[in-house]
């Protein structure tokens, strides 16, 4: 990989032989300004849930990265992203949060646009343009990839990049954690209606790297845990299933994808949880049974905090829900959150299941309100200049994974921290860092898929 | 004035005062006496807000018990969200934010069965919570309540209350405080 | 010149002049306030354009007839 001298992330950012990461990373203006270009303009970003457009016309505004992009399915069906913003001087051509249309039409100079991107609209085309104007050079921008993932719709702008599932690697099986049914059917999830939107005073790896597998910080939770909030009436989550488990550690080298996850052992029953509710406690156990007749591992598989690179957290279990951390600026995060529920779970669980994950995620969420305070205050403490001298540790557990995890015969790909006496690493934050340094580093996707030039290597090492 | 009239104005008066009291409990951090002014079966909620086309006023707001909404919930719930600023290590309230709530537009609504001996009223105001926290830290959320409020002895308490609050992306990083 | 008209809640259906004197009747309307889908019903400049279906732009439109 290249190195540049001034921007030096191995030598001088971030130092994986030591696992001590500078401050900077934080809050410092122009890695942030380098960010936008580096990370979010090639990478694969979530937009949004195919749930929310399922009708031709139908549209919902989304983001990628600091902008503003239109996520809609157009008159024959087709899913796009478009950047939003008219090709003529740029104002918005969409300023509703969602709905159904049939063209989107620029208020400044009346520019209109079919679903599908295409310039349609031009006022006074004859008379000013003479006919002269190529309108076919200015659709709507378009990201270069789309890829819509048993409900869930990733795009990214760059087209060098992988293709969506070669990105997700191994990570694949701990998104579908969260997508497919809780018995186990592909793709089972619908959206609840209502997407969280809020503004926290930090910059976005304060939740990207939280949500890679924060183990360590019961202590902020703490007030959640004593009042009881979980769906048992105690604690923040269950943890009866949990008992029986291995915690895990799971982080994805090559991709930047990590996840905190628990393994069952073979054959374990259904454990009780939801204890506050009868029908959801009876529902989960039923969908568990289910689960485990299903072939496939991700039967023994319970979902924890994960992070697809960069920005998409997900929590597959309690509560079930997705989201991103658009960067606003080096000191502020616009959070989108997206809420699931089992499209096939009768009402009374999913009414359950909206209480509990109001109560405990996003600002009113008890649990999210005391992560939030210290992102803010953590950051702000970053910011100057003497504590910018001083990295932060991120040792915690270094050289104590193992790759070819396995346990009671369930392998786990990638590197694996066994957290059942460790308690807690910081394996997952060492694995998104040495991704994004990569990122901020390398010139090309060509250099970022190293997985290609590996398995290359091993053709011909073979040969 | 007529009789119907001068019920009415002190009826108004009344809810009013219920009001500000209980924005000084609150104000004042009297948790426990706030959560005693609310009925047992009281819904709160707080939709989220859209950006929509003209005239599509029934997506303007998330609708109460179906969808995501900023809080949609009961007594329960609530008691927790005292409970856990009362363990002291609710760092989101950790210290305590200093809070101000100004309710004003006090309306009358509705009276059942009048405004002579009512046994439950509706009632409209306004809100403006500022809310400081930390150093510098500050908030100003502004907005409507709707409220039920269910006669109790000689007092009230709240069987319902609906909060509309003008922001479409939230501006503040929580919501530790009640409206 | 005439007074401007908000075409926005303009129904299918609806049979309007535009600034040329041609007669169109709107198809669709997106109620944007600025763009209708129309068929040319009559033209004195472009008689062949009738039964064509254009994108009429709100500054063109003079009158709604019914």
């Amino acid at each position: 990989m290249t190195m540049n001298g001034t921007r030096g992330y191995y030598s001088g950012l971030v130092d994986l032989a030591t696992g001590l990461i500078s401050r900077e990373i934080f809050v410092n203006g122009d890695i942030y300004a380098q960010e936008q270009e580096r990370v979010f303009a090639r990478s694969w970003l979530f937009v949004g849930h195919e749930s929310q457009i399922p009708n031709p016309g139908d549209f919902f505004a989304s983001r990628m990265g600091e902008e503003s992009v239109i996520l809609c399915r157009d008159r024959v069906g087709s899913v796009h992203v478009f950047l939003n913003s008219c090709r003529h001087r740029g104002m918005k051509v969409c300023r509703y949060d969602d709905g159904n249309t049939t063209v989107f039409t620029c208020p400044y100079h009346g520019w209109s646009y079919g679903t599908d991107g295409a310039l349609v609209g031009v006022p006074f085309f004859r008379e000013a343009y003479h006919s002269e104007l190529d309108k076919s050079k200015y659709s709507l921008v378009e990201v270069a990839q789309l890829c819509c993932y048993k409900g869930t719709v990733w795009a990214n702008w760059d087209a060098s990049a992988p293709p969506f599932l070669e990105y997700l690697g191994e990570f694949r099986r701990f998104l579908d954690l969260i997508l497919d049914g809780w018995d186990g059917r592909e793709g089972q999830v619908e959206l609840l209606g209502g997407v969280q939107k809020w503004i926290i005073p930090c910059n976005w790896k304060w939740p990207a790297e939280n949500f890679s597998g924060d183990t360590y910080h019961n202590i902020s939770h703490r007030s959640v845990d004593l009042v009881g909030a979980g769906p048992s009436g105690r604690s923040r989550r269950d943890y009866n299933e949990l008992a029986a488990t291995r915690k895990l550690h799971v982080t994805i080298p090559d991709r930047g994808h990590q996840t905190i996850t628990y393994v069952l052992p073979k054959d374990h029953p259904p454990q009780a949880v939801y204890q506050n509710s009868p029908e959801v406690a009876e529902y989960f156990r039923h969908c568990e049974e289910e689960r485990r007749r299903r072939p496939g591992a991700n039967s023994r598989l319970i979902g924890a905090p994960g992070e697809v690179f960069p920005n998409l957290a997900l929590l597959p279990r309690q509560p079930r829900t997705l989201a991103v951390w658009h960067p606003k600026s080096a000191h502020e995060t616009e959070v989108w959150r997206f809420f699931f529920v089992d499209r096939d779970a009768p009402q009374q669980v999913k009414n359950f299941l909206r209480d509990y994950y109001i109560r405990y995620s996003g600002p009113a969420g008890m649990t999210e309100q005391d992560d939030m305070e210290n992102w803010n205050y953590a950051h702000a403490a970053s910011r100057g200049v003497i504590a910018r001298r001083h990295p932060y540790t991120y040792e915690m557990g270094m050289g104590h994974a193992v790759e070819n995890y396995e346990w009671d015969g369930l392998r786990v790909p990638g590197r694996v921290v066994d957290l059942t006496k460790a308690m807690a690493s910081e394996e997952p934050m060492r694995n998104l860092y040495r991704r994004w340094a990569q990122f901020m580093e390398a010139d090309s996707w060509d250099e970022l898929m190293t997985w290609r030039r590996d398995a290359l290597r091993e053709a011909e090492a073979a040969e | 004035m007529s009789d119907d009239r001068v019920a009415r104005l002190l009826l108004t008066q009344e809810i009013a005062q219920f009001l500000y009291t209980e924005a000084e409990l609150l104000d004042e951090r009297r948790h426990d006496e706030w959560l005693a002014l609310l009925a047992e079966d009281i819904r709160y909620w707080m939709p989220m807000r859209r950006n929509v086309k003209y005239g599509d006023t029934s997506r303007e707001f998330t609708r109460e018990t179906e969808d995501i909404s900023w809080f949609d919930e009961g007594k329960d719930t609530l008691t927790r969200r005292v409970r856990q600023i009362q363990t002291g290590i609710h760092w989101a309230e950790e210290p305590q934010s200093r809070i101000t709530h100004m309710v004003s537009n006090v309306q009358l609504l509705q009276a059942k069965p009048d405004a002579g001996a009512p046994r439950e009223v509706t009632a409209k105001s306004r809100f403006l919570v500022y809310r400081n926290r930390v150093e510098t830290e500050t908030d100003l959320l502004v907005g409507k309540r709707e409220d039920t409020l269910r006669r109790a002895g000689d007092g009230w308490l709240i069987a319902r209350r609906t909060i509309i609050l003008d922001q479409n992306v939230l501006l503040t990083k929580n919501l530790t405080f009640f409206f | 010149m005439s007074d401007p008209i908000n075409i926005r809640d303009l129904a299918v259906g609806s049979r309007i002049v535009l600034g040329s004197g041609a007669e169109v009747e709107i198809v669709s309307n997106p109620k944007d306030g600025v763009w209708l889908f129309a068929r040319y019903l009559a033209s004195a400049d472009d008689p062949a354009i009738v039964g064509q279906e254009e994108m009429i732009f709100a500054q063109d439109v003079v009158e709604v007839r019914s």
